[in-house]
């Protein structure tokens, strides 16, 4: 499997984030967060539940609202400017842990709606970009059924065909294989490997260490709301620096 | 595993019924004695109704069944119908008197009922949906506004809410004389209930409308060759568009053409009068003012204008009325129209002298020129007319002339409807769109859908398929409580029946045939709907 590369992109750094604070009510989720995201690297984003990993990526396009510090993607500062948050969404692409997939269309539609009545391509234009990435995700017979007719893994995988119809610059994955059964994860996974070798920028919630460990170029670890440690796969699995580090590893690899 | 397979441990030996009617405890069987116990319900209900209905009708003595030829028989249960109704009703689709026979007034009680129900149907699902998105909505204004809405409509009973609309609200509007006009709008709200502008179709309105199927068809062939050219090329362009306007332009110069054409409308004058056209007319009328501009007819006074005015017989609400009275208020001619029902009570009119001019059809002019003394003497002119013309209400004396109404009844039993089940239905669209799954709206985020998109294209089609269900069921209250009316004195089918039943004592007949009728429209609407239903389904594995 070949896979095009992204669309590119001419700033030093894509993602921006300084000193970011979300609060829930009372609950502090994420207290000052701090990283920034090159164009082409992996981030592979790992952490007890609760730590406010998901709630990170969620703010970066804006489906959760930080209250402090500042977030810029691709040179656009989220603010409450609608134009804005519309146009970051167009180039930050999201898949789920439940897929999400609309149940009333067909997969075709699923992955043709968003590039017609976003990017408002023809019909034409839109269904031929979304059976390329079908066929690279493998499932191109599956064009017309309804999304009730797939297994979870396969659903997934037209979940990553219509977030890459659009072209995204970057691509967030929140525990994109978590709700699936083991025998899917892997071609799941497969897909998640050949974008990240043909150049996307990923941020990747997951809790898949071997994915980490072969593509990330940094694996961050979060707990209570902030990064802990960020460092190269080898150095973090290996020599992980701090202590929290060290005994939520213990935790997942020797259970 | 090998070890959980050891055998089940000996159940205690059973009573020998137990055994002996152990078939009873199978569920086929159970079931087909369910089948056969509820069958012998169904007959016994049955015969007791049957039983008790020929027991009434019995009671109610032959006197109910005559035949028109003096016998009695069941058949002739209906017989009644054709005879006079003696009654009058307040507000009808179709002319009415009271010399007309039952069955004709039970036909317009329907065609009130339906009416009632079909708007009350469209209009309710408009306000249903807008209160409930609105009770969803995270402006807090919004949200508490159609909370209260909705509150106030589903505690409070729909008999004192349509007595409120009635007595409250339009009876206490004002006079038909201070009618309020909103926005300077020709719609007047008074207690009389609310007047407003109706399209006319005249004669011209054929050629206009064949220039409107022009237009559709060339949509059609337009919509095919930029396809066509979309598919080659691979570049939109917009057929949408390109098909709307060139359909704007053809029906535009199919307006003028048909304005041009047509000339079937006339005015009859006396050729004593010296009007040859309108132009003639406007220099006679200002010689007759004294003026030198018409424009400046506003400093006369009132009775000057009223001496000055242009006498004009009419046939009443004909599209030659609104047709003249729109040209000559454009020219600033002051006018008087004298309106009747026949065109013969038109022509004695004008024979008489009561007006300078008739304005009617080409064609009933020549034939009601032919009936006149010396028809030499008289002329027709004619005039141009646009393929639709708004009769526009307007007061004169102590009335509304023109355009169309809805009477304080109708519209009070519509308000009612619709604000009542409007609050029932937005409790439904609100629990259909927060079935849908958060995640649905996640996605359609991350995607860039924007939020008018989102609730478009993936909620609401997702949220109808809860709405649908329950939804049925409010459209067919809604249908079936348009009896309520009676209350206020609305003449639906109910309200008929009623006077009806008071008359001829017929109670028996026209409750089954209401029960009929009510059951009839039920039937339609459920099938349209469940049929609507079964289309937006969702197909599962």
């Amino acid at each position: 499997m070949t896979m095009e590369g992204p669309t590119q992109s001419f700033v030093d750094e894509l993602i921006i984030c300084e000193n970011v604070h979300k609060w829930f009510g009372e609950f502090e989720a994420l207290r000052g967060v701090n990283l920034r995201v090159k164009p082409g690297e992996v981030i592979v984003i790992i952490g007890p539940s609760g730590s406010g990993k998901s709630t990170f990526i969620r703010c970066i396009n804006r489906l959760e609202e930080h209250q402090e510090g500042r977030i810029i993607v691709d040179g656009i500062e989220l603010s409450h400017d609608l134009r804005n948050i519309q146009e970051i969404r167009r180039e930050v692409g999201m898949v789920f842990q439940q897929f999400n997939l609309f149940p009333h269309l067909t997969v075709l539609d699923n992955i043709t709606l968003a590039p017609i009545n976003v990017r408002k391509w023809t019909r034409d234009h839109a269904e031929e970009i979304a059976m390329t990435w079908l066929t690279r995700v493998g499932i191109p017979e599956q064009a017309n059924k309804y999304p009730g007719q797939l297994s979870g893994g396969q659903q997934q995988r037209v979940a990553i065909a219509r977030t890459l119809t659009m072209q995204p610059k970057i691509l967030l994955f929140d525990e994109p294989t978590s709700a699936l059964d083991p025998e899917m994860i892997s071609e799941v996974l497969d897909v998640m490997r050949d974008l990240a070798r043909a150049g996307y920028t990923i941020l990747a919630v997951t809790h898949e260490m071997g994915f980490a460990r072969e593509v990330a170029d940094r694996v961050i670890f979060f707990d209570a709301g902030q990064v802990v440690e960020s460092s190269k796969p080898e150095e973090f699995f290996t020599n992980p620096k701090e202590e929290r580090t060290q005994l939520f590893l213990n935790q997942i690899l020797h259970h | 595993m090998a070890q959980l397979a050891s055998p089940p441990p000996e159940t205690q030996s059973s009573p020998v019924w137990r055994t002996a009617l152990g078939f009873l405890f199978d569920v086929r069987v159970l079931g087909v004695l369910g089948q056969i116990g509820f069958i012998i319900l169904v007959i016994f209900g049955a015969r007791a109704i049957g039983g008790n209905f020929a027991e009434n009708a019995s009671k109610l003595g032959e006197s109910q069944f005559i035949c028109r030829d003096g016998t009695f028989s069941y058949r002739c249960a209906y017989d009644f119908m054709s005879s006079e109704a003696g009654f009058d009703i307040s507000d009808t689709a179709l002319d009415y008197t009271n010399t007309d026979p039952y069955w004709y007034a039970f036909y317009l009680g329907i065609l009130n009922t339906l009416k009632v129900a079909v708007l009350g149907v469209i209009l309710t699902s408009i306000v249903g949906t807008t209160a409930g998105i609105a009770r969803l909505s995270e402006n807090w204004l919004i949200s508490k506004i159609a909370l209260w809405y909705v509150e106030l409509m589903r505690n409070t009973p729909l008999l004192i809410q349509l007595f409120f609309i009635y007595f409250g609200v339009i009876l206490a509007a004002p006079n038909l004389n201070e009618a309020i006009q909103p926005l300077g709008l020709p719609i007047f709200l008074s207690q009389r209930g609310l007047n407003f502008p109706s399209p006319q179709f005249t004669s011209s309105a054929a050629i206009w409308l064949a220039f409107l199927v022009l237009g559709i068809i060339q949509f059609q062939v337009t919509w095919i060759i930029l396809g066509r050219r979309e598919e080659r090329t691979g570049q939109a362009n917009n057929k949408v568009q390109t098909g709307l306007i060139l359909f704007l332009i053809i029906a535009g110069f199919g307006w003028v053409v048909a304005g041009a054409v047509s000339e079937t409308q006339g005015v009859l004058v006396s050729k004593a009068s010296r009007i040859r056209d309108l132009d003639s007319l406007e220099k006679i009328m200002l010689q007759r003012t004294g003026l030198n501009n018409l424009g400046d007819v506003d400093t006369l006074s009132e009775e000057e204008i009223a001496a000055a005015a242009f006498q004009v017989c009419v046939l009443t609400d004909s599209p030659s009325e609104t047709n003249l009275a729109k040209q000559l208020r454009r020219m600033g001619i002051p006018f008087k129209m004298h309106r009747s029902g026949r065109p013969d009570q038109a022509t004695a009119d004008y024979a008489e002298g009561t007006c300078e001019a008739f304005a009617a059809s080409k064609s009933v002019l020549a034939a009601e020129r032919s009936t006149l003394e010396n028809l030499s003497s008289h002329l027709i002119i004619p005039i141009k007319e646009n393929p639709i013309v708004w009769s526009i209400p307007t007061l004169e004396g102590l009335n509304m002339v023109g355009g169309s109404s809805f009477r304080p009844e109708f519209a009070a039993l519509l308000l009612t409807l619709i604000l009542f089940y409007g609050g029932t239905l937005a409790e439904i669209v609100r629990a259909g769109i927060q079935s849908v799954s958060k995640g649905q709206s996640e996605a359609a985020r991350a995607l860039g859908l924007t939020e008018g998109q989102r609730l478009q294209l993936v909620v609401m089609p997702q949220a109808l398929r809860v709405i649908i269900p329950p939804g049925i069921g409010v459209f067919l209250s809604l249908a079936k409580d348009t009896s309520v009316g009676i209350a206020i004195g609305f003449p639906d089918m109910y309200s008929v029946s009623f006077t009806t039943m008071n008359q001829s004592g017929r109670t028996l007949q026209l409750f089954v045939l209401m029960m009929l009728v009510y059951a009839l429209i039920s039937l339609v609407f459920s099938v349209l709907l469940n049929w609507y239903n079964e289309r937006i389904k969702l197909v599962e594995r």
